[in-house]
Parts: structure tokens; C-alpha cells; sequence
């Protein structure tokens, strides 16, 4: 008896899923970015986005530090032009008794006291870093899109220059300064459409645009 | 007055750059409990032993770490160090818990070069009887591999004047660290003085022909029976193409074993060093040798520093019984032994028992030292000879004025060069 051959055709259950669940990984894919408005500032969140992981998370477990810099830019909405960049630098390293991760923002200029915050789990110091990456929202149009784009590094010499010549609190501040081995891993960009008008609002914040 | 503000500067952050802390590393808290220095296939804990590489400076301030907060800008400039000592591609530090709560232990790991040139002159003396002496090589290693051709011209090692080139493949890492091999391929054109010649035209039971050519083949293993304790065994293939009387071929084929030993006591204030050898050559029939022999040497080596001042001592004792070919034989009166004298007039052929004694004080980078030794033949009185003499040594630059010790006229050697 000649036995049928196996059908590889899709079934109709399989197309039924891929149907319901296309919109969900659609739904995931577009929105890694979460962006909430304050009336003043706009924030970020990354749920997806891990930054402490692989190299540079090795390197804190062995008891160095590692900075990072984050790049946020407002374009136009036609991706064309940046309308406003802000950028956060951080510093993070790791307490080997205490397994507590400790994250210290630099200003945006020299002379501005760093901001420290320790004994912070894997997942509070990202979202700490994120907390504190805003950008000023003065002078810019609530009705109008946006394009707000996100990228993660691991910093460089050039990114701490400045505290480099003032010289003495920061010296020594990222030592991997020096080391020519030492690899820059990238994160992102994540990217998406914002208008100030349609930005969920921070409880307990009023807005000044109204 | 720029320039002044700049230097200001400069000598500003040198001087901030060695005391600060790393300010933004949460583990400065931290106490430091253990330094260990590791490279391929070994790993040392720098409170428990010496590294044999390592400056003293750079060991007493990587032990400076221990009891100290950690400060990880201060591991960087160690990590450079040891880079540069070590000529090693990587140095990477890295931090764990120590064994006690809030203390950390240090781990620096040097990666080895892959591919590396040395050139490297590993003699250069002038004599004032012997005249000019030279030998140098020149060097690659790829990976643990190191292979070296080299050049000499020397009239003051031996009784003879050897011209020629060596060869050298060298592996000091088969398998582990603790296994090292070695093949060294060496061919050599002699000269002979006249009174070395005269000596030997009358009879000579206890030593060979002088020889025109010299060809030596030697592989040797190197066993790290437990550090600093080696042992290298061997065999070497020595071939001589003798003149007199007829134009013939003579082998001398010996197994070859060296133990070295080599100890520095750690000792912040007074650096003490102790190496100790000893060396067996047994030529047999077995390997198809011509000559029969065996050959003792030990040594011992004492050296004591303090500030500018060092002390050295320095005890050679060797026995050869049977025929042994001359370039085998002891000799004295050269740079190394009974400095001042002439070997010609000590025994223009060698001997075979050698007893030498040298006592070195330096200071900074002058020295004074003072040789005691006799080289002489089974059987014959053995005559002590003294000798005395000056000199300025800096780095590998070695200016010294010797005089022997001896009634009638004195007759200084003056010694100029770089000796290794």
C-alpha cells in the first residue's frame, strides 16, 4: 500500500495564530521606548533595553567600573535635523560583598556636583539611569511630532575631557581611560514618534504648556 | 611664565595622579588582602614568593597594596609595570572577595607577547692581553617558541680563541611551565696561542689535540622540580677536527645535567640573593665518544644589598676525571676567574680541578674585588693565586683595572666592555 506523502502545507490553525499574535510582537517591536512627559521634562523608559550585561557587566563583577553614555535627540519629524540633543553620562560599579550596584551621574558641566546613588539591584540601577536622562521640553510645540531617538555606549576618554581638566575629583574616574583593549559596546537606537500633546503625564506634575 | 603655569600643571596632576583614590569605584571601601600575579600556566601569590622576572621595586609595591583600601587607578599603573617588565602583550587586573568580609584580593594576569625580536649582545670586552671579544644574537619567539642565531669572537673564555656561529630553538613552556626543551647547534674556528701549542706538544695523557674546528649539538630538557629549583639533562655531540698529526675526527658525546637554584629573600631593607649550581658532564663510550670523562662544577653565589651598597661572594669549585677534550678544561685568568693574571702563564692547557673564591663590594657604581683560586692538574701541587682590582660598573658597562697578586713586578689587566 502506497503511503501518502507528509503534507508540509501550513495549517489553518497555524495561520490563525501567526494572525493574533503578529499584533502583539508588532505592538512590542514598535514601542521599546516609553516616553512620559512632566510638563517640563520629557522621560524615558527602556524595559528592553539592558545595559548592564555581557563585557561591561563582567568588568563591574570583577571589580572595576564602567561609564556609559547616553545620547537622547528630539528630531523633526522628518528625521532629518536634530532639534535638541541632551546627553547623561554615568558611572556604575558593582560592590563585590555587597552585590549592590552604585551609579554616580556627572553633570552636564564640570562644575556641577555628580549625583550618586548605591545599593541599587541590577534592574533599579538601569531604570535609575533612565529615570535620569530628561530633556528640557522649553520652547517646543505640543502639537507638533517629533521623532525622540535613544542610543546607549560605553564611554570614552573624549567623553569625560572635561573632567579631565578640572583634573582632581576626576581623574581616575573612568579607568578604563588608558586601556586600548577595552571594547565600546553599543545600544539602540530605539526610536519613537512623540507630540507633547499625546504624552501620558507624571502623577502630581502640572504642566506649563498647558 | 606659560610654560611655568604648565609645568605647575604637569607636576600637579603627577602628584595628584599617585595619591588619589578612585573616587567613583564603590569597592574603594574595601580592604586589599591579597595580591596574586598569574601568566600563562602559573600563578603566584606575591606575599609568598618571588617572581623570577620581577623588579625588586615593582614586588615591594605590589606588596604595598596589601593592608591599603583598594584603589583600582593604582592597579592601572601596576598593570603598566608589569607590562613593561614582563614585555607582555596584556596586563589585565581583576577583583574578587577576599577570604575575609569587606577585604578583596587583587589578581593581575600578563599576557605573553605572541611575536617578539630581540637582539641581545651577550658579550663585549676588551682585554688588555686578550684583546677584542664579542658574542651576540639576534632573536624571535612566536608564542612560546624562541629561536636565536648568534655571532662570537672570544679569546677569554677559553684557553682557546673560538670564532664561529650558534643556533638556538627554545621552548620553556611544553605542555607547562614546568617543562622546558632546548636544541643549541654551535660551530666554532679556533686560533691557539703558542704557548698553549708548546704545552701541548709534549705529552698530554690527560687532555685532547688542539683542534681547527668545533662543532657542539645539545638538546637539553629544563625540569621545574619545584620552584626555584630546575634541572636540565641533555645530551651533547661535541665534534673536533684535529690537524696534528694527521687531519681526523674526534668526538666527545656526554650526558649533560645541570641543578640551579635561585633564591631571593624578601627583605624590604636588605635584599639578599642566594643562587647555587651544580653541573655533570659524563662522556661514555655509550654515546660513541672518543674522550671519557666526567666533569663536576658547583657553585655558590651570595648577594647582599642595602641602600648603594652591595656585597657579593662568590665560591666555584670543579673536577674533571679522565681524558677530557680542552675546551672542557678549566681555565683561570680570564674575566670570570682570577681576574689580574694571565691564563697563559696560570697553565697555557687549563686543569682539571679549579677552586675559585671572588668577594665584590660595590657602591653604586663602583666596585672592588678581590679573586682567590688555583687551577691545576690531578697530581700536581695546586698553587693559590690572588688578584685585586677596581673598577666602574653601571647598568652592563663594566670598566675594571685587575692586578695579580704575586712578588716581583705587577703587571695590571685593564677590562673594558659589556658583560652580562
Amino acid at each position: 500500500m502506497k503511503t501518502r506523502p507528509r503534507e508540509t502545507g501550513i495549517s489553518r490553525r497555524s495561520w490563525l495564530l501567526a494572525g493574533l499574535t503578529a499584533p502583539l510582537f508588532s505592538a512590542f517591536a514598535a514601542d521599546p521606548m516609553k516616553v512620559t512627559f512632566d510638563g517640563d521634562n520629557l522621560h524615558v523608559a527602556a524595559p528592553t533595553l539592558h545595559f548592564l550585561a555581557g563585557k561591561p557587566l563582567e568588568r563591574l563583577k570583577y571589580g572595576d567600573v564602567v561609564a556609559y553614555v547616553a545620547q537622547l535627540e528630539l528630531l523633526n519629524d522628518a528625521r532629518t535635523t536634530v532639534v535638541r540633543p541632551q546627553k547623561g553620562r554615568f558611572v556604575i560599579s558593582y560592590a563585590l560583598w555587597e552585590e549592590k550596584f552604585s551609579v554616580t551621574q556627572l553633570g552636564p558641566t564640570p562644575a556641577t556636583p555628580p549625583r550618586t546613588v548605591e545599593g541599587l539591584s541590577l534592574a533599579a540601577a538601569e531604570t535609575w539611569c533612565f529615570e535620569n536622562l530628561t530633556m528640557s521640553t522649553a520652547g517646543l510645540a505640543a502639537d507638533v511630532y517629533y521623532w525622540l531617538r535613544l542610543e546607549l555606549r560605553t564611554g570614552t576618554a573624549r567623553d569625560f575631557a572635561d573632567e579631565q581638566k578640572i583634573g582632581v575629583s576626576f581623574r581616575d574616574l573612568v579607568e578604563f581611560f588608558g586601556r586600548k583593549n577595552t571594547e565600546i559596546t553599543h545600544w539602540g537606537p530605539l526610536e519613537t514618534r512623540v507630540r507633547l500633546a499625546d504624552l501620558p503625564r507624571m502623577a502630581g506634575r502640572g504642566s506649563r504648556l498647558g | 611664565m606659560k610654560y611655568s603655569w604648565l609645568g605647575c600643571l604637569l607636576v600637579g596632576n603627577l602628584l595628584f595622579a599617585g595619591t588619589q583614590d578612585s573616587e567613583l569605584n564603590v569597592n574603594k571601601r574595601y580592604t586589599v588582602d591579597t595580591v596574586i600575579v598569574s601568566g600563562k600556566g602559573w600563578k603566584t601569590n606575591i606575599a609568598d614568593q618571588q617572581i623570577e622576572r620581577m623588579s625588586t621595586g615593582l614586588r615591594k609595591d605590589l606588596l604595598a597594596l596589601i593592608g591599603q583600601k583598594l584603589n583600582t587607578g593604582v592597579l592601572d599603573g601596576l598593570a603598566a609595570r608589569l607590562k613593561k617588565e614582563f614585555t607582555a602583550r596584556d596586563v589585565t587586573h581583576q577583583v574578587f572577595r577576599g577570604d575575609i568580609p569587606d577585604h578583596v584580593r587583587v589578581e593581575f594576569e600578563i599576557r605573553p607577547a605572541r611575536f617578539g625580536i630581540d637582539a641581545t649582545v651577550t658579550k663585549f670586552l676588551y682585554d688588555s692581553k686578550e684583546g677584542w671579544n664579542g658574542a651576540g644574537s639576534l632573536g624571535f619567539t612566536v608564542q612560546h617558541n624562541s629561536f636565536a642565531f648568534g655571532l662570537a669572537s672570544d679569546g677569554d673564555t677559553l684557553n682557546e680563541r673560538f670564532a664561529g656561529m650558534a643556533a638556538r630553538y627554545e621552548n620553556k613552556h611544553l605542555g607547562t611551565d614546568r617543562l622546558g626543551l632546548r636544541f643549541q647547534i654551535e660551530s666554532y674556528h679556533q686560533q691557539w696561542n703558542q704557548s698553549t701549542l708548546d704545552a701541548l706538544a709534549a705529552p698530554h695523557p690527560q687532555t685532547s689535540d688542539p683542534y681547527r674546528e668545533r662543532q657542539n649539538f645539545q638538546p637539553t630538557a629544563t625540569i621545574t622540580l619545584a620552584k626555584p629549583l630546575t634541572l636540565e639533562v641533555g645530551v651533547a655531540f661535541q665534534r673536533f677536527q684535529n690537524q696534528y698529526p694527521a687531519a681526523h675526527i674526534e668526538a666527545a658525546n656526554a650526558l649533560v645535567s645541570a641543578l640551579r637554584y635561585h633564591h631571593r629573600m624578601p627583605d624590604a631593607e636588605y635584599q639578599q640573593d642566594l643562587d647555587a649550581d651544580y653541573t655533570l658532564r659524563a662522556a661514555t663510550k655509550v654515546l660513541g665518544s672518543d674522550f671519557v670523562y666526567t666533569s663536576h662544577t658547583a657553585g655558590l653565589r651570595y648577594r647582599v644589598a642595602h641602600g648603594k651598597h652591595q656585597l657579593m661572594e662568590q665560591v666555584t669549585a670543579g673536577t674533571v676525571s679522565g681524558q677530557a677534550p680542552l675546551v672542557d678544561r678549566f681555565v683561570a685568568g680570564n674575566s670570570y676567574y682570577l681576574r689580574g693574571w694571565n691564563k697563559y702563564d696560570i697553565d697555557p692547557i687549563g686543569g682539571n680541578r679549579l677552586m675559585h673564591n671572588t668577594v665584590e663590594y660595590r657602591y653604586g657604581p663602583f666596585q672592588a674585588f678581590y679573586d682567590a683560586g688555583s687551577v691545576w692538574d690531578n697530581g700536581q701541587p695546586a698553587t693559590a693565586r690572588h688578584s685585586v682590582g677596581v673598577g666602574f660598573k653601571e647598568s652592563i658597562f663594566s670598566l675594571a683595572v685587575a692586578f695579580p697578586i704575586r712578588s716581583g713586578h705587577v703587571e695590571p689587566i685593564i677590562m673594558i666592555g659589556m658583560i652580562y
